[in-house]
């Protein structure tokens, strides 16, 4: 039997606090700039939260941005977007980088090969909040409502945008999703269902509801930090109080390498293998056992061990007991190479954007890969850990070839991908 | 005089409505040209889906403060007569 044909990334978009397209983030990645700070994302009457809201997205800009290239694409994209929520406005931002970088559309790729996987569940918590308060007002129903509160709406609206007609579908794993997403996409291509897929990470578009609700939890940070929101995030360092939600939304275009190779398209990278392991745990507690599991499995996938690893993008969302657990899984997994391999935190810049987190961690990982650098662990002071290999307040430069990617979400959902270094 | 000359006629708050109705349209379909919107033309036949249709509707219902059943609207046939219910509800306001 043939080996599966590898899986190579052809096209990277991102919009987040930092930056509205990879170049940027990558960029900003680099000087280790923070997205983080004090907003009022509900309206001043909902009060000021930290977090790492977006500033000044427009999506009708954003997608023009592409109108000489996918030109049809932008037509349907305004018809498509005019109606939709700020979350697939984000999406569809995302995916016009990717899809255009990837030359699926402008290849004439077909388009019965290629599929869509969303990444995220309740994602538009904010409709139903605002629903809700104008219905209680006397107001009616917003006439989309019906349409655009469905997470899987967003499958819809990316396929009628680029005509992708393969399989299609959301994935929901809570804060790994992102790894979902793309463990599904993987196999999709690995199994020959699919040629092409686009994996997009959608924003999670929270209400004031979702945020009390993870700050009884004891999840949320930021409490105390309304003079100096830029040192809330703080993963792996001992003042950590819990994660800082982040805007933004990410998309990657997986295809099969022959395929790439044969249309000339540049592999950024490749998706080397991922592994979900699940706890059998409906609470938020993280679990060492499966966050070891989801490791090694994704290890063993690629045919990798530790000693292959040069750098760890960690889920890292600065809450004391989630950056404990995943320091012992590391040390763990790594063994003697923990004071080797590099670890970072992408969540201490943009914030914690849930969903979306796992498929723009992914993109922080090429992005790093290709260029030679880790960007810094902001507000890493005293780490909780001293035998894991921290990067410090500036980034570091140097080779690195193959990343290890974590994301873990309340619920027990484990996933971890390996992710290696693009075309020279 | 034919039916059509009757049906072709508006009472002066049927011209109103039908003003903002037109209103709406364009702001639901904004790639349109103003000249195509007539009374005579229907939604379907100026490009708008099912979202649209309903969004039109409701944007209209939302300016007049109105509340109409959408059974009441299924209908309608082309905007003179999506002004005319609606029309017909404010009058008897």
């Amino acid at each position: 039997m043939n080996a599966p044909t590898p899986v190579v990334v052809t096209g990277v978009g991102t919009v987040n606090a930092l930056a509205g397209d990879a170049p940027a983030f990558a960029k900003a990645l680099r000087d280790g700039r923070c997205g983080i700070g004090l907003a009022a994302p509900f309206g001043e009457t909902q009060g000021q939260w930290v977090a790492a809201p977006l500033a000044g997205f427009d999506w009708r800009e954003a997608i023009g941005r592409h109108e000489g290239s996918l030109p049809e694409c932008v037509t349907r994209a305004r018809k498509v977007l005019r109606n939709n929520t700020p979350s697939a406005r984000l999406s569809a931002a995302a995916a016009f980088e990717a899809v255009r970088q990837a030359r699926l559309v402008q290849d004439g790729f077909a388009p019965e090969r290629v599929g869509v996987v969303v990444a995220g569940s309740n994602l538009h918590q904010q409709l139903a909040w605002d629903g809700a308060r104008r219905r209680e007002a006397g107001g009616t129903v917003d006439p989309r409502y019906g349409l655009n509160f469905l997470d899987s709406g967003q499958v819809g609206s990316l396929g009628e945008i680029f005509g992708l007609r393969g399989l299609g579908y959301s994935v929901g794993a809570a804060s790994a999703s992102g790894q979902m997403a793309l463990f599904q996409a993987w196999h999709w291509l690995r199994s020959g269902v699919l040629d092409a897929c686009l994996v997009v990470g959608a924003s999670m578009d929270l209400s004031p509801l979702e945020l009390e609700g993870f700050a009884l939890l004891g999840a949320l940070g930021g409490d105390g930090y309304a003079e100096r929101p830029e040192q809330a995030c703080r993963p792996f360092d001992r003042d950590h109080r819990g994660f800082i939600w982040g805007q933004g939304s990410g998309a990657l275009v997986l295809e099969r390498q022959d395929l790439a190779a044969a249309r000339g398209v540049p592999s950024l990278g490749e998706i080397r293998s991922a592994a979900i392991a699940m706890d059998g745990n409906h609470l938020p507690d993280s679990s060492l056992d499966g966050e070891v599991r989801a490791m090694r499995d994704a290890l063993a996938a690629a045919g990798l061990g530790a000693a292959d690893i040069d750098y760890v993008n960690a889920h890292g969302t600065s809450t004391p007991l989630g950056d404990r657990t995943e320091c012992a899984a590391l040390r763990a997994v790594l063994g003697e190479r923990a004071a080797a391999v590099w670890v970072n935190s992408t969540k201490s810049l943009i914030g914690h954007c849930l969903s979306a987190a796992g498929v723009i961690e992914a993109i922080a990982c090429l992005l790093q890969l290709n260029g030679g650098f880790l960007h810094p662990n902001l507000n890493l002071l005293a780490p909780i850990d001293s035998e894991l290999r921290f990067v410090g307040r500036q980034a570091v430069a140097g080779t690195f070839s193959t990343a290890l990617s974590n994301g873990f979400g309340f619920g027990g959902f484990n996933g971890s991908l390996v992710l290696g270094r693009g075309q020279d | 005089m034919s039916s059509s000359d009757s049906e072709s006629r508006m009472s002066g708050s049927e011209q109103q409505v039908f003003e903002i109705v037109r209103s709406k349209v364009l702001e639901v379909l904004e790639d349109l040209d103003p000249l195509q919107v007539t009374p005579e033309r229907s939604l379907l036949e100026l490009g708008a889906n099912s979202l649209d249709r309903v969004e039109v509707a409701m944007l209209a219902m939302e300016e007049l403060e109105l509340r109409i059943a959408p059974s009441e609207l299924a209908g309608v046939a082309n905007l003179r007569e999506l002004s005319r219910v609606l029309a017909q509800h404010l009058d008897a306001r």
